[in-house]
């Protein structure tokens, strides 16, 4: 199961700090679909349609938990934050609040071996029920549903006091089958966790949540044994891993490759443009996403016309052999102009007086550059996206001389001893 | 004012492209007819055309790598490196699917129209710094660009695309005085001028390149006053030489606009989609020396005004093809009432302004109907690009530029004429040079058959206009006029949903990977998210369908079926019709069983075989009914 950080937990008697334990929920629910969504996506269409059935009905559960996290968020004064470059976590690696050393989430194609080993680890229970031909499990830690179900008692302890957000900035309703009531108090509060924690853990008694649906680490051991988990007709047990059989077929999953990043495909190669117009898509899905639960409400659709986009596109990629008999897959990364810019790194020499010691280093600044800044005895260097045009760097010290280079994508070009060089 | 103006931008990249081509074969909309095969991409020729070159399109239309590549402001000047915009990319929605592109019909394929364009101007970070939507617009003025070897067929040619942009939302504009401009001249109309040129187009399944080509564009500020998808300025007119897949100008520049700013004194010229390049989306050909001139009374030759550099390095990505040329208080004046000329000194034949200066658009060209609408199309009459007052218009049925293929079975065009009413001769155009030409949409009754509606050609011209005036020939008005759709009631899946969807599930194969729209419970179990998307307003990327071709009785259709659900939560399933049941005359004895159909495209077209053959816009161009001397409807 998964092991997360105990500070998450530690500051929620202040609201700030509970508002934080929110925000770090809506990435963690985020943060499963890139890896589920990558399986799904890997599953030659009209193949494995059980799995397929199966992983998306956990999806769709997932992006209900998201939207259920945003409104609590909102209700308690909060705002939820969507579209921030680090609200996606790097693939491989761990889910956000992790421990470290803990389980490493991957982009991987669909395999029974991934979803035993990443997916319901994931998605495991504190005390997972028992059942004939159950997989053995990892000594627990603090698991998802012990940190929602802290969020929830603090969330009772407060009271309804905390209730301050503006109504309208939920996003209640129905979609797809989930019908969403607006939070309003703790206890309303209290139940959307209560929903989260049971469809994704069950209850302590059953697999199944309130509505008699499989809990989600029960959907996905049904697809590690091959058989559908069903009522015992003559208890104990309860269940048994007994029903009807989930074939795996592995010749209906495409073998994209593992792991993707932007870098992974060639540049100028189709799947790096297709992987652009993906990250794009994705990109503006989550811009999308942060402005239907920051007041506007209506745009979920909008977000919705988005994550079909993204659909077709990553099924058109895994038609795109990229080499070794693999087929490229999205790499799920933060791209919000289309493509990038060339990423330059310059690197400015230029002599200085030496400082007597005691003295204030003076700034430097790189002038109309929105770039991180370093000063390494006397060696300038700056990374920053260049979009065509002369590029004026100023550097000021002492002497309050300035000094301009002019930068090109190419070769090297120096001016008042400044030197520039695009690499 | 418009995009040709001293305050604009201009902009170069990429542009990415990607309809599906199933529907470009009018028998393909044949549900009895169609065979699984149509899915597929072509064979080579003389193969099976198939479902052409690119059956998975899934429509996107995409900015890709746009740059802000010069500027200049209000008062004439260059904007030079220390305006941030300069640093600036042009991109499309950050915050919703991608555009779509369409075309009007399968019997009109030369307007391809952009829906659902939100263009921004954003920081090399993504920051938007200006947002807007730009007006849905079809492509005019396709003609062969390329010159040299590789430029057949599409991948020649160019074409032009012009709107405005509203609903615009500025950011804060890194204190570039060019967008600070630009903002406070957009304030009043809270419109801007958009333009573009694309050429170079990639029709290579496999290439990295792809449905991708090569767009230069200018953004300037619009008035809403003045047409939407034209500068009502000085038009030069372009004369066809024989042979070429769209427009082959006997001059070597195509049909373009200048407009003169009195008050800077100097004439500007959009000659972006105008003059020809060295290959496929290659540098501009050297053709010498071009001067811009005009005709003084009683003179037949140019007197010059100056010289245009258009064969400088990064000439056409740095200003779209917009040049300048000053002209003095002489000039100025001697211009105001004679005509101009462009002239390549190593070209023999002199482009000239529209005789005596006039000229008459429609500015929205492309116009969808359903019976008992009406469309109020504005014309605009200019000369020497002011308004043209007391302009006297006619207008005229005339489907030359819509496109039959010549063999059996392929419905014709433009008929019933009883389908659409509008006056003939138009009242004269007011103080502002404008008139208004009414349309009115009837029932066609369904004269395709399979194909929804039908599709006309209206073109209005200046009354009294000579015979060997010179015409643009895709300056005209194309309007689909849509059936009226009628159902069983309660209408259920078999009594009239199913035929439409099979339809678009045969038309649209990408959509095959998560939904089929022909089955039933495919479509019962994808019910909310194609409710959904068939109530979207069609200026929505994610409107369905993304061909922008039902009808509003058939959405309507659509949408009561899938809001009124039977016992079992789903829409009504209704009786599969009884096999066998007879079929209307039209498909009868005609070749649409035939397996295939090799080169039947495009014979009797007076064009490259093999450049038409590879589909996509050549072939359609080469299927328009008043083409060539023996294609075309008497041909038939």
């Amino acid at each position: 199961m998964i092991a997360l950080r105990a500070e998450l937990v530690e500051n929620l008697g202040d609201l700030e700090g509970l508002r934080e334990a929110v925000q770090k929920a809506i990435e963690l629910e985020h943060a499963t679909l890139p890896t589920y969504l990558y399986a799904l996506y890997s599953i030659v269409p009209g193949h494995n349609r059980e799995i397929k059935r199966l992983v998306k009905s956990v999806i769709l559960e997932e992006m209900l938990h998201m939207r259920l996290a945003c409104n609590i968020l909102n209700a308690i004064g909060g705002s939820p934050v969507i579209n921030r470059p680090d609200f996606i976590p790097t693939y491989p690696g761990p889910l956000p609040g992790a421990v470290e050393g803990g389980l490493t989430v991957p982009l991987s194609p669909l395999s029974v071996e991934l979803v035993e080993n990443v997916f319901m680890v994931i998605e495991e229970p504190e005390d997972s029920l028992e059942f004939p031909g159950r997989i053995a499990t990892v000594a627990s830690a603090v698991t998802i549903g012990q940190f929602y179900t802290a969020i929830a008692e603090q969330i009772t302890k407060a009271g309804d006091g905390i209730f301050t957000g503006e109504l309208g900035l939920q996003v209640t309703g129905d979609l797809g089958s989930y019908h969403v009531d607006p939070i309003t108090n703790a206890a309303s509060a209290v139940a959307a966790i209560g929903t989260i924690i049971e469809q994704g853990e069950g209850t302590t008694q059953a697999p199944i949540d309130a509505e008699g649906e499989l809990a989600h680490y029960y959907r996905f051991a049904e697809i590690v044994h091959g058989r559908y988990l069903v009522a015992n007709a003559s208890p104990p047990p309860d269940y048994s891993y007994s029903g009807g059989e989930i074939p795996f077929e592995e010749a209906g999953v495409r073998r994209l490759v593992v792991n993707p990043t932007t870098e992974t495909y060639a540049p100028g190669s189709g799947a790096r443009r297709a992987n652009d117009n993906f990250n794009y898509t994705y990109t503006s899905l989550l811009k999308s996403l942060h402005a239907t639960f920051n007041g506007q409400p209506d745009e979920l659709m909008t977000a919705v016309g988005l994550m079909e986009s993204c659909k077709t596109q990553a099924l058109e990629m895994g038609r795109l052999a990229v080499g070794d008999g693999t087929f490229a897959g999205p790499s799920f990364s933060y791209q919000p102009v289309n493509p990038w810019p060339e990423r330059l790194t310059y690197v400015l020499r230029f002599h200085r007086p030496p400082y007597p010691t005691g003295q204030a280093e003076p700034a430097t600044t790189a002038s109309g550059l929105d770039v991180t800044t370093m000063l390494e005895g006397g060696v300038f260097s700056s990374e920053l996206n260049l979009v065509g045009g002369a590029i004026r760097l100023s550097c000021r010290w002492s002497s309050r001389r300035t000094r301009t280079g002019r930068c090109s994508s190419s070769g090297e070009r120096s001016a008042s001893g400044m030197r520039a060089r695009a690499r | 004012m418009s995009y040709l103006a001293a305050l604009r931008l201009h902009f170069a990249g990429q542009f990415q492209a990607a309809p599906s081509t199933v529907n470009n074969d009018p028998l393909h909309f044949d549900n009895d007819t169609f065979k699984p095969t149509d899915k597929l991409p072509s064979l080579p020729p003389p193969g099976d055309p198939r479902g052409w070159w690119n059956p998975r399109g899934n429509a996107d239309w995409r900015f890709i790598g746009c740059r802000v590549t010069g500027a200049s402001y209000a008062d004439g000047t260059r904007a030079t490196a220390e305006d941030p915009v300069l640093r600036m990319v042009v991109a499309d929605a950050d915050r919703r699917a991608a555009a779509k592109m369409a075309d009007l019909d399968t019997e009109q394929q030369l307007v391809s129209e952009i829906w659902g364009l939100e263009v921004r101007i954003c920081d090399g970070n993504g920051t938007t710094v200006l947002r807007g939507e730009f007006a849905p617009a079809a492509f005019i003025d396709i003609w062969d660009r390329a010159q040299g070897p590789g430029g057949g067929g599409d991948i020649g040619a160019c074409a032009t695309y012009q709107s405005i942009v509203g609903d615009l939302e500025w950011g804060d504009l890194g204190g570039s005085r060019l967008l600070g401009e630009l903002r406070d001249a957009a304030a009043d109309d809270g419109l801007l001028s958009m333009r573009f040129n694309v050429d170079g187009y990639n029709m290579t399944l496999g290439s990295p390149d792809f449905t991708r080509g090569r767009i230069a564009g200018t953004i300037g500020v619009a008035s809403a006053s003045e047409p939407k998808h034209f500068v009502a300025g000085r038009q030069f007119m372009a004369r066809a030489a024989s042979g070429g897949n769209f427009f082959k100008p006997t001059g070597s520049i195509n049909f373009c606009t200048a407009l003169v700013d009195e008050e800077l004194g100097r004439i500007l010229i959009d000659l972006g989609n105008a003059l020809p390049t060295v290959g496929p989306g290659g540098p501009q050909e050297d053709l010498g020396e071009l001067t811009v001139g005009y005709v003084a009374a009683g003179e037949s030759k140019l007197t010059s005004l100056g010289v245009i550099d258009y064969r400088a390095d990064a000439w056409y990505p740095q200003s779209a093809g917009v040049a300048e040329v000053a002209l003095d208080e002489a000039q100025v004046a001697a211009i105001r009432e004679a005509e101009l000329g462009l002239s390549l000194s190593s070209v023999t034949s002199v482009t000239f302004e529209s005789p005596g200066g006039v000229y008459v658009k429609a500015d929205d060209f492309v116009h969808r109907l359903d019976p008992g609408d009406v469309a109020e199309v504005a014309i605009f009459a200019t000369r020497y690009g002011r308004p043209y007052a007391g302009a006297e218009i006619v207008a005229v049925e005339d489907p030359s530029g819509l496109q039959i293929q010549v063999v059996p079975g392929d419905p014709d065009v433009g008929t019933p004429g009883s389908a659409i009413s509008f006056a003939k001769t138009l009242e004269p155009t007011g103080e502002d040079g404008r008139a208004t030409l009414r349309i009115e949409a009837g029932d066609p009754g369904n004269p395709r058959v399979f194909i929804d509606g039908q599709v006309f050609g209206v073109r209005p011209s200046l009354a009294g206009q000579a015979a060997d005036y010179p015409t643009d020939p895709w300056n005209f008005i194309s309007v689909l006029v849509f059936d009226e759709f009628k159902a069983d009631e309660p209408i259920t899946w078999w009594g009239g949903v199913q035929p439409v969807f099979q339809q678009y599930s045969n038309l649209y194969p990408v959509m095959d990977d998560f939904l089929d729209l022909s089955d039933y419970k495919s479509v019962c179990a994808n019910l909310d998210l194609l409710e959904l998307a068939f109530d979207l307003d069609t200026g929505n990327p994610n409107s369905m369908p993304v061909t922008r071709d039902l009808a509003r009785s058939k959405r309507a259709a659509i949408l009561r079926w899938m809001g009124n659900r039977g016992p079992d939560g789903n829409p009504l399933l209704g009786t599969p019709p009884p096999p066998g049941a007879p079929k209307p005359a039209i498909l009868t004895g005609t070749a649409s069983g035939a397996t295939a159909r090799p080169g039947a495209w495009v014979s009797g077209a007076a064009v490259s075989g093999a450049a038409a053959a590879r589909g996509g816009k050549a072939a359609a161009a080469a299927r328009r009914v008043g083409f060539g001397t023996t294609g075309g409807r008497d041909a038939r």
